[in-house]
């Protein structure tokens, strides 16, 4: 033991760190390089299609725009934000997100709490039909909840899409969640409730801020999916019109419309991307260390 | 499988039934069912009540006015194209969520310590962030066959054409039926030739631009004692002409390749035509021969793979599948990774277990739920994939492309609006599923 | 209502009043005032579509200042919307399909409401045949407002100038055209088989100037088989143009994976693939909107040809049908006011837009392409909409089966006549039940 105290304090690095230091660094950098340029092809195939102009599109691939570069033009972009309800969309777009990503994360973590760490008779069928719930597809649930929303006044409402998202993203949230959860050590969780904590204390100065991490990576993708719906916003709305609806509205029966989509694809893409980045500093390694005793 | 110095770390196994004894039994689930509660109204009312309306639907006909049983079900084996849905199915589950996982966990792990981590789990990540929608129509227009428009054809192409050449022509025919061939083996004159006759070898379906620019108007050259000589032009004109005459207006072929075969079939003399398309093979001994205009003139054109033809359709939209959901399989095992404690590392590597052996034996063991998360979320999702088949299957071939969940929105939402079928299609997809969780009830017991 | 002698004689006067004020307009200014309320139209049309027939609601609405009528897109997800608003209780008071085929379904379901009221305007602007395809068990529940002639095809024309070809008025003259324009060092078609409503169009195109329009009737409605010999014969008359494979844009391969957008591109385009392409009166968009292509210049278009010496002037065409799921005194209004010439006019002067309305001046359309094939669809002497579009959609209308997947699979075989006649009628027997 005095062998490790006397070892200075090593850097803060992960586990596969310690692994690659065995394994020679320049390799894997190029592997890298490699992957990340050949993930990139397509993206950029896209972003540079939405800079051309939409007579091109169709007869010459995107990457003559290096063999004739004046043909860069933003009219694509000009044209999609030149339409006023798109910027109005906007904001009912974020409230619909932001109501989806949150609402299902919270009753998501209570109930994955639960069924990791509360007993309770048939706990793990109980688990298992509701992972079961995720092959249940958006389009099943249509005409019986449309029909529902019509009885309650839901139709045509942010809440009313909002809640339809939560309940899909339900299943995803617990099982990630619980599968989560079920890893943090048994003792942290008995000591607290030999103190006398009660089970919505732990939840809450416990589980929560361990969970975060995971909490973080289902928000990232909890947010993207709501925030690029389409068919549920527009099957349940009418004047309430994400910006995808909005978007849709702009497009041709006959055309191709790509100088629509690609350009629409890029300016909807900048937010679920600020939402990755603000996000990225919870997977930072080592929350459980130090929090215990 | 959990080894090793585990136990402070792991929850210890409670493969028994939960204790539905002692004190505050019923407390403890009246706070459990508090937990759950918001969870039991949203699915109940949104998912499971759905579900359940489905399924009884199925046992209705197309209008839902009348049961008819199992009729539904048994239309459902029966027709073709269903048949070929599950199939692709198979294949989709088979290899989707295996290769995701698996790059997933390789991406994650290796750029842990990588200093520019965020920037390539950025690039990675953004697929899912564009929209499924508009990933699929990217890789639509990337598979197009045209080399000219589509990305992965355009490459294919770069690297062939080191290999291949040929001349400036890509298409012709011949114009009258005295010559045979095709541009990949040349076209040859039937005629046999003595010395000092002409030949004319007039072609046709070629585009005036591939025409090379010195091009002049095709001149027939008189016939010289002990020559065999010819020309090679473009015998087309817009306004009547004759085909195999040299008509005014109609250009000869500069640069083609001309081969004089002997009677015996072998080539005795090659010659390149002039400015206008003028040849002429000189001291030629007495015999008969034919001319041909070689392959080298021309340059068979490349079609394209057909990535998105019946064939090879279901694996294209699969490699834009995995290229899209990596994303997610990565994000989601980095969170599983940071949240490992580094202690139970310690621990084990003070005892003597090298970098690989941490590796496996507990790191991977200690990401298993995580893993689990992710392969079961893919398989589930790979289940009832949908949207991306959509986008990216040409109509031609989506029945060569179907899945379940597409057979089952055409016929409930497509034209055919018949729910009943549409219904039975679908509590078929959930029965599928039931397979796939016991698998892993296994799993999830072991984990508690 | 009890009609006292005063009240006769002021029906009386405002009859003779309209009848002196030449028809067409029926209520006077305090009629449509007294017409109130908000109602909702639900179609496919988005884009530039969307703003031409916010137009037209814009001309209703100051006919009646009263009435506010909100529009939404479903585009190409309208059936599903529908559907979705059927079954749920909730429809727009008025929507636009695409398919007479979708109406019936509604009708069947006892969803859409009948349109009787407005028969007097109807039937004094367009021509019967109009009416009967929006009947139903002798009421009228739809009529057409958007009409597209599909007896239409598009050519590039420098390419044709090239290859010395004109515009073909018979079918043999397009063939031989057809083997100029490759002689000259083109493709001569652009196929959109990847969306089989072309190849459907080209052989109703084809079938209803061979067979005759009563053959064509019955084949509707199915009382005439896939197997018979009109059928057979104008299979065998496509398989001439899908045959010459190495004149077709792509070949047959590429035809099958080319969608209809891509279709028209390939020939307007720079560099242009192929000469011609069939389709209707909706190219035009296309080609304006997805290429530098200018009319006369770059591209022009002709009727499609007589077929054995027959149909020259007949056309075979489509249209957005208008159907009401609300009765109200303002969606009554809205009806009537779409079949007047007048609203017709508001977006046939954007461009983009036929009339079946035979009383809309030839002078609004933009162009003398567009006049060309609107008159064309208004006026012909025999006009039939388009079959598939009236089939069941499970046989007519439907991604990977029936008539559009057995025609794709005719394209790839385009020998097989036997054969493709006999999958047609068995998915057809199937689909309409007898």
């Amino acid at each position: 033991m005095s062998e490790i105290a006397a070892v200075p304090p090593r850097p803060r690095e992960s586990v596969a760190a310690k692994i690659l230091r065995a394994l020679t660094k320049t390799p894997v950098q190029i592997l890298l390089i490699a992957v990340a340029f050949l993930w990139l092809v397509p993206t950029i195939g896209l972003f540079l299609t939405s800079i051309l102009p939409g007579t091109r599109f169709g007869l010459q691939g995107w990457w003559t725009i290096f063999t004739h570069p004046h043909l860069a033009t933003l009219e694509n972009y000009r044209q999609v934000f030149s339409n006023s309800s798109i910027t109005s969309s906007l904001a009912t777009t974020a409230e619909i997100t932001v109501a989806g990503t949150v609402l299902p994360i919270v009753i998501g973590a209570l109930a994955a709490y639960a069924f990791a760490w509360l007993e309770f008779p048939g706990r793990d069928w109980f688990f298992l039909l509701v992972v079961g719930l995720l092959v249940v597809p958006l389009q099943m649930g249509l005409i019986p909840v449309f029909r529902l929303y019509n009885s309650l006044h839901l139709y045509d409402t942010v809440i009313g899409i909002a809640l339809y998202h939560t309940a899909f993203g339900l299943p995803l949230a617990v099982f990630l969640l619980r599968n989560f959860f079920v890893g943090i050590p048994r003792d942290i969780l008995e000591s607290a409730r030999i103190d006398g904590a009660s089970e919505l204390r732990i939840f809450l100065k416990l589980i929560l801020p361990l969970g975060l991490p995971a909490i973080a990576s289902l928000a990232i993708f909890q947010f993207l999916w709501v925030w690029n719906d389409f068919l549920v916003a527009l099957t349940f709305g009418r004047t309430t019109q994400p910006i995808t609806v909005a978007i849709f509205t702009q497009l041709r029966q006959f055309g191709s419309n790509i100088d629509i989509i690609a350009p629409a694809s890029f300016i909807s893409l900048l937010v679920p991307l600020a939402v990755f980045f603000a996000f990225q500093r919870y997977f930072v390694q080592g929350l459980l260390a130090g929090s215990v005793k | 499988m959990s080894e090793g110095a585990n136990n402070t770390a792991e929850p210890s196994s409670a493969t028994a039934p939960p204790v539905l004894r002692g004190p505050g039994r019923l407390r403890r689930s009246a706070v459990a069912l508090g937990f759950l509660a918001p969870a039991i109204v949203s699915l109940g009312v949104w998912v499971v009540y759905p579900t359940i309306a489905t399924i009884i639907r199925s046992f209705y006909n197309a209008a839902g006015d009348r049961f008819v049983g199992i009729d539904n079900y048994k239309a459902l084996f029966t027709t073709s194209v269903l048949t070929t849905a599950i199939k692709n199915n198979a294949i989709w589950v088979a290899v989707v969520p295996a290769v995701v996982t698996s790059i997933g966990l390789v991406l994650a792990v290796l750029t842990e310590r990588v200093s520019w981590r965020v920037v390539f789990r950025t690039v990675v990540f953004m697929p899912m962030a564009i929209s499924l929608f508009s990933a699929g129509v990217i890789w639509r227009v990337m598979d197009q066959q045209d080399p000219n428009v589509g990305a992965i054809n355009a490459g294919v192409n770069v690297v062939r054409s080191a290999f291949v050449s040929g001349g400036p022509l890509t298409q012709a025919q011949s114009s009258t039926a005295l010559a045979t061939g095709s541009i990949s083996h040349g076209f040859t004159l039937k005629t046999p030739l003595h010395p000092g006759t002409v030949a004319r070898l007039g072609l046709t379906a070629i585009p005036p631009r591939e025409i090379p620019k010195r091009a002049k108007q095709a001149v027939l050259p008189k016939p010289v004692k002990g020559e065999i000589a010819g020309v090679v032009w473009r015998d087309f004109s817009p306004r009547g002409g004759k085909p195999g005459r040299v008509d005014p207006g109609e250009l000869g072929i500069p640069g083609a390749t001309v081969i004089l075969h002997n009677s015996a079939g072998a080539s005795v003399a090659t010659q390149t035509t002039a400015g206008n398309g003028d040849f002429a093979f000189s001291s030629v001994k007495p015999g008969t021969y034919r001319v041909e205009v070689g392959p080298q003139t021309f340059t068979v054109p490349y079609t394209g793979v057909a990535w998105l033809g019946s064939s090879l359709i279901t694996g294209a939209i699969i490699v834009a599948y995995i290229w899209i959901w990596t994303g997610f399989a990565m994000v989601v095992i980095a969170a599983g990774l940071s949240a490992i404690s580094r202690e139970v590392l310690e621990a084990a590597r003070t005892d003597g277990a090298t970098e690989w052996q941490v590796f496996r034996r507990v790191t991977i063991p200690m990401l298993g739920p995580v893993l689990a998360v992710v392969f079961v979320t893919m398989v589930i999702y790979v289940l009832k994939v949908f949207d991306i088949v959509l986008s990216i299957a040409p109509g031609s071939v989506q029945d060569s492309a179907n899945v379940i969940a597409l057979a089952m929105w055409r016929t409930a939402f497509g034209g055919v609006n018949d729910f009943g079928l549409g219904s039975a299609i679908a509590t078929f997809l959930f029965v599928l599923v039931i397979p796939v969780l016991a698998l892993n009830v296994r799993r999830f017991r072991r984990e508690v | 209502m009890v009609l006292t002698g005063v009240g006769v004689v002021a029906v009386g006067l405002a009859l003779i009043a309209a009848a002196c004020g030449g028809g067409g307009k029926k209520a006077t200014t305090t009629g449509a005032a007294s017409v109130s309320g908000s109602i909702s139209v639900e179609a496919v049309w988005s884009g530039a579509e969307q703003a031409s027939f916010k137009a037209v609601l814009n001309g209703f609405m100051a006919k009646y200042p009263n009435v506010s009528v909100s529009y939404k897109s479903d585009g190409d997800q309208l059936p599903t919307v529908l559907a979705t608003e059927v079954s749920g209780g909730n429809p727009p008071d008025l929507a636009v399909v695409p398919q007479p085929g979708l109406m019936k379904q509604f009708v069947q379901k006892g969803a859409l409401k009948p349109i009787d009221f407005a028969k007097p305007t109807i039937q004094q602007h367009y021509a019967p045949v109009w009416i009967d395809l929006g009947t139903v068990s002798g009421k009228l529940y739809g009529i057409v407002f958007k009409g597209a002639n599909k007896s239409t095809g598009w050519y590039n024309v420098q390419l044709s100038n090239a290859a010395g070809v004109t515009p073909p008025k018979a079918w043999t003259a397009l063939l031989s055209g057809a083997k100029k324009l490759q002689a000259s060092g083109t493709k001569a078609y652009s196929i959109g088989g990847a969306d089989g409503w072309t190849l459907t169009d080209l052989f109703e195109n084809i079938f209803l100037r061979q067979a005759g329009p009563a053959d064509y009737d019955l084949l509707t409605q199915h009382n005439m088989k896939w197997t018979s010999a009109p059928v057979k014969k104008a299979l065998s008359t496509m398989a001439q143009v899908f045959g010459d494979t190495s004149n077709i844009a792509g070949g047959t391969q590429g035809a099958l994976l080319t969608d209809f957008p891509t279709s028209v591109t390939n020939v307007f385009g720079n560099p242009p693939k192929a000469a011609i392409v069939f389709e209707g009166d909706f190219v035009e968009g296309t080609i304006t909107s997805s290429t530098k292509a200018k009319p006369a210049t770059n591209f022009n278009e002709f009727a499609f040809p007589s077929v054995d010496g027959k149909g020259a002037d007949y056309v075979m065409g489509g249209g957005d049908t208008v159907v009401m799921f609300r009765n109200s005194a303002a969606a009554r209004a809205l009806i009537d006011y779409l079949a007047t010439p007048q609203a017709a006019e508001i977006w046939a002067k954007r461009g983009g837009f036929s009339s079946p309305n035979k009383d809309v001046k030839a002078s609004v359309y933009p162009d003398p392409i567009q006049r060309r094939m609107a008159l064309a669809l208004a006026t012909a002497p025999v006009f039939r909409f388009d079959m598939s579009d009236q089939a069941p959609a499970a046989f007519g209308a439907t991604v990977g089966q029936g008539e559009w997947k057995i025609l794709q699979d005719f394209l790839k075989n385009p020998k097989n006549v036997n054969g493709i006649a006999a999958q047609l009628e068995a998915s057809a027997t199937k689909a309409y039940g007898h």
